[in-house]
Formats: structure tokens, sequence, C-alpha cells
């Protein structure tokens, strides 16, 4: 018997650290490509042969090749502020909107609820070339306004601010009714400080949303200047690059800010997670 | 009533922004793309756009390279669906019970899913690349293997892009299993173990069935999701060669944006929406109804 756990426990950690191998080396290969000097010769070995961190520079110039006003800084910037304000705003209406369904009555409540369930069931590539002639005559093609406005909200959102506004006693709404507050203020100030943990998930799952977006920008965008740095890292790509050290230096400024942000906020993310598996 | 009028605007105050923004971005291009479909236009000729019936729909039916899409996505799926499920799983059963470094092995096998899709794209087309100079072909020359063309053989290409999407995600089901084992009470557990139960019968016999849930949400969202793989296979195959990997939405993307058939293009999204609203169907009518995503 002691012997069979033994062997299970030696089992066990074989499979979890190959599979952490798995996932690992890639990402350690990267880092040590963009941090070895680019001799133009592929290399494999994990370990560098020499440390340079000239890869960076010449990663975060070589937009400039095409339009010289346009460095990685500017299609990062881009990035950040999309990210930004997208999460910043789709926060604000969808709690808005999870407040009032969780705590108001009104006439079309359960149909307005439903309908932002539904949301959740449209793939967004089958609304795709409606969305892009609607973005078009709005006059947002090709500006940062055509990543941020049709993202302002969504159904998740609405749907999580909902769940958590339900689950709060109205003893604190009713005092603040009767001593004359305003329906916003106690929305602002009083109800929203409440839910500090599901703002938080939220800004996890939509930073992380919108950075790692793709499809839409390759539809609107086509100026440099405007690009995510996810789109022009693809288009780099398009370019066959083959100087590996300067593509990996650039990936890796595409991915840090959120990591950072993810391993910071690590614990919000996995109980946005189970919260969402609860309901 | 002057007050229930009231409280009536109110609530919808709150609720203006977010549905404004829903029924311009989602609920009319919802209906709107259904008669785009009906109709021949690319951007340029939106506004003199001819009627043309079913036409769009009746020519997707005897268009090969669509249904071969249809096809590859499907053979795709075969790969994806079990390979992410499967995995998670497993690791999920691993990494549950406490023990030394447990976090730190979660958090390895899920960052692959925080990393942007392009960038793992880009990563795997470098570790892929042909001949000799890729790292998977000098980990096959090592084993005394054969080298593969892993992104240019229409054998592997598919093969390859599934590879890619089991390692960015099958972390992120191993944390869905993982939240499912957290909602199993450990008193189930420790009566069986008193009633002398081994691990193995406590896994097959208790732990598995009461998941049963939580597997049909994973496996039913990872269907609607690789049903929708787009990005890995843009950048890393471009949907080639020939044919081989492309798949419904990369058909789309082509016939709407880079070959501008608009009218075409909605007809393939309304079949695209058709399946994933089937789906969804699906999981909501077999699944549990509170789980939402």
């Amino acid at each position: 018997m002691k012997s069979q756990n033994w062997w299970l426990y030696v089992v066990k950690y074989l499979l979890v650290i190959s599979a952490c191998a798995f996932t690992l080396l890639p990402l350690i290969w990267v880092v040590v490509r963009s941090i070895e000097p680019d001799t133009g010769i592929e290399s494999y070995s994990l370990i560098p042969r020499s440390i340079t961190f000239e890869n960076y520079p010449a990663a975060w110039n070589y937009p400039t090749v095409i339009d010289e006003n346009v460095t990685l800084g500017t299609m990062l910037f881009n990035s950040l502020f999309v990210a930004g304000i997208v999460t910043l705003v789709s926060i604000f209406f969808d709690s808005m909107a999870g407040y009032a369904l969780a705590r108001k009555n009104f006439v079309g409540k359960k149909v307005l609820f439903w309908l932002a369930l539904s949301t959740l069931m449209i793939p967004f590539y089958a609304v795709a070339i409606p969305m892009y002639i609607i973005t078009i005559r709005f006059g947002m093609y090709d500006s940062l306004a055509a990543l941020i406005i049709p993202f302002t909200a969504s159904g998740f959102g609405v749907f999580m601010f909902r769940q958590s506004f339900l689950s709060i006693p109205a003893d604190f709404e009713q005092a603040a009714k009767a001593d004359g507050a305003n329906d916003f203020y106690i929305y602002w100030r009083i109800m929203l400080p409440m839910v500090k943990p599901t703002v938080a998930t939220m800004v996890v799952f939509k930073v992380l949303w919108s950075w790692g977006q793709f499809f839409w920008p390759l539809l609107v965008i086509q100026d440099y200047s405007k690009m995510p740095i996810n789109l022009g890292l693809a288009m780099f790509r398009g370019h066959n690059i083959t100087r590996w050290g300067l593509l990996c230096a650039g990936m890796i400024v595409a991915t840090l800010p959120i990591l950072v942000i993810f391993l910071m906020c690590q614990k919000w993310y996995v109980e946005g997670l189970s919260g969402g598996l609860k309901g | 009533m002057k007050r229930r009028v009231k409280e009536n605007l109110i609530a919808y105050a709150f609720c203006a922004p977010a549905y404004t923004i829903f029924t311009i971005f989602l609920f009319i291009p919802i209906v709107w793309v259904v008669f785009l479909s009906l109709k021949d236009f690319s951007i340029v000729t939106f506004y003199s756009a001819k009627f043309v019936g079913f036409r769009n729909y009746l020519r997707l039916a005897k268009d090969q390279i669509f249904l071969r899409s249809i096809v590859n996505t499907i053979y795709f799926t075969l790969l994806y669906v079990p390979g992410n499920t499967i995995l998670g799983l497993i690791f999920a059963l691993l990494l549950n019970k406490p023990f030394k470094g447990r976090d730190f092995f979660r958090l390895a096998l899920f960052i692959p899913n925080v990393i942007p899709m392009v960038v793992v794209s880009i990563i795997w087309s470098l570790i892929f690349s042909s001949s000799t100079t890729g790292i998977a072909n000098r980990i096959l020359i090592s084993l005394h293997l054969k080298p593969i063309e892993w992104l240019s053989d229409y054998r592997y290409a598919l093969i390859a892009v599934g590879i890619v999407l089991i390692w960015s995600g099958f972390g992120y089901r191993m944390l869905i299993f993982l939240a499912g084992l957290q909602n199993i009470p450990d008193e189930l557990y420790e009566a069986a173990a008193l009633d002398g139960a081994t691990k193995w019968q406590i896994t097959f016999k208790i732990t598995l069935p009461l998941l049963r849930p939580t597997t049909f949400f994973v496996i039913t969202t990872s269907l609607i999701n690789s049903f929708q793989v787009f990005t890995p296979i843009y950048i890393m195959t471009g949907g080639g060669p020939g044919y081989s990997t492309t798949t419904i939405v990369n058909y789309l993307y082509t016939k709407g944006f880079s070959e501008f058939q608009m009218g075409y293009a909605s007809a393939i999204s309304v079949v695209l929406l058709v399946i994933i609203l089937a789906l969804t169907f699906v999981q909501r009518k077999i699944g549990r109804e509170d789980i939402i995503f």
C-alpha cells in the first residue's frame, strides 16, 4: 500500500513537471532569443550565448521603416489607451444596467435581462460585416474610436453586476433613500463600492479581452499610427522578418504589460471564473 | 401613479447606455446580416446592392471550398475539444489537493492563456518553421525521426494548429474544472474513504460523475470556440497549403474582406450564426442553466 502511494506520487510529479515544460519552455525560448545577439542564425539553446539588449531598441524602431512617425511605443500606447477606455466605460455602463436589473422594478425588466443574456450567444464573427458597414457610416473607420465604442458594454458584464447587486441586502439603499439621496448617488456612492470584487474581476477580464483583440482591428485599422500592438506585430510578421531576435523582443513588449496586470490580479480572475460557474 | 412612471424612467435611464450599444452593434447587425445575405454587393457597390434572394445560399451549397472549410472546422474540433477537455480534466484532478508547489504549477499551466493569440501564433510559427530550422523538427531529428513540414504539409498543418491551441487553452479548462471541484463537498470523499474506497474508486465513482455538469459546460463552450477559430490560422498558415486549413471564419474573412463579396460572406455569417446558436441551444437545454460562460 505504502509503496503504491509512493509510485503515484512520482507519476504525478512527472506528469505535472512535463506539462509545465510544455507550457513554459516556448516562452523561455522567446525571452532568451530576445536578449541574445541576433546573428541571423537560428539558435535553440535555452541559455543565451551572450546577453545584449540591442534587440529591444531595434524592435522599438522597426515600424519607422514603414511610417517614420510610428514606433512600437505608438502601438503600445494605442493598445493601452483602447484597453483602458474600454474597461472603464464598459464597467460603468454594465454596472448601471446591472444595478437597474437587480434593484429596480420596471416594465420590460425580464425582456431586458433576456436581451443581455442573448448577447452572449451572438458570435462576433457573424455580425462583423454589418458592424463594419456601420463603423464606416459613423465615420469611425481607421480610428481608435472604432476599437472602443462598439465594446463599451457587454452582456457578460451586465449579468455579472446584476448577480452581485442582487446579493446585497436592501437596508443600505433604504436608509439612503430615507435620507433623500437621489438614485444616481445611491448607485455610485453606496451600491457600486459594495461590489468592488466584481469590479476587480471585470477589470481583469476586460483588459485581457481588449488587449487580445485581433480580428476587429484587422478589419477597421489600416493606418500604422492607429494600430494596436498585436495587429502591428502580425503586420511585421507578414513582412517576413528573418531577424528572430527582433521579432521576439517585439512579442515581449506586446505581452509584458498584460502579463504584469494578470499576475497582479490573478486572484480576481480565478474568483471570476468560479463566480461565473456558480452563477 | 406618477411615482411608478418616475421609477420606470429612472430604471430606463440606467439601462440606456448599455442597451444603446447593444442595439447599434449587436441587435441591428444580427438582423441586418440576414438581409445582407440576400444581396450581392461589395463595400463600394453597397448603395446599388442587387437583391438576389437565396442565390448566395445555393452557391454556398455548391462551393467546394466552403464545404471543405466546414470539414476542416470539424476536423479541427475533433482535435481541439477532446485535447483541451481531457488535459484540463487530468491536470485539475492532479492539482486539486494541496501539495508542495501546487499554486506554481497551476499558474505555469495557465500562463499561455494570458499571452495574446497573435503572439502565441508567431511563437509557434517560429517553433514549427520549415525543414530543419524550427525547434519542433530539431526535436524530431534528435529522436532520429524524419523532420516534418509542419505548416506547409496539408497532412500536418491543421494538427500543428491544434497543438498550439491546446497549448494555450488547456490551462483555462483546468481552472474551470478546479472551480467545479470546489463545489463537491468534502464529506462525500471522507465518507467514501471511511468505507474503504481506493483513490481510483473515489475518482471514478464520485468525482467524475459529480463533475459532469462542469464537463458538459467545458465541452460545449470549447465546441463553440472551436467553430470560431481564426487568428492562429490567419497568422500561421493563412488557410493553406491549398485550402487544407481554411476554416469557416477564415473563409468568411477571405470572401468578405479580401475579395469583398460581402453578400456572399454575409450568407457564410448566417450559416455560422445558425451553427453557434444550435450549439448554444443544446448547451442551455441540456446543461445547467445557472452557468453563464
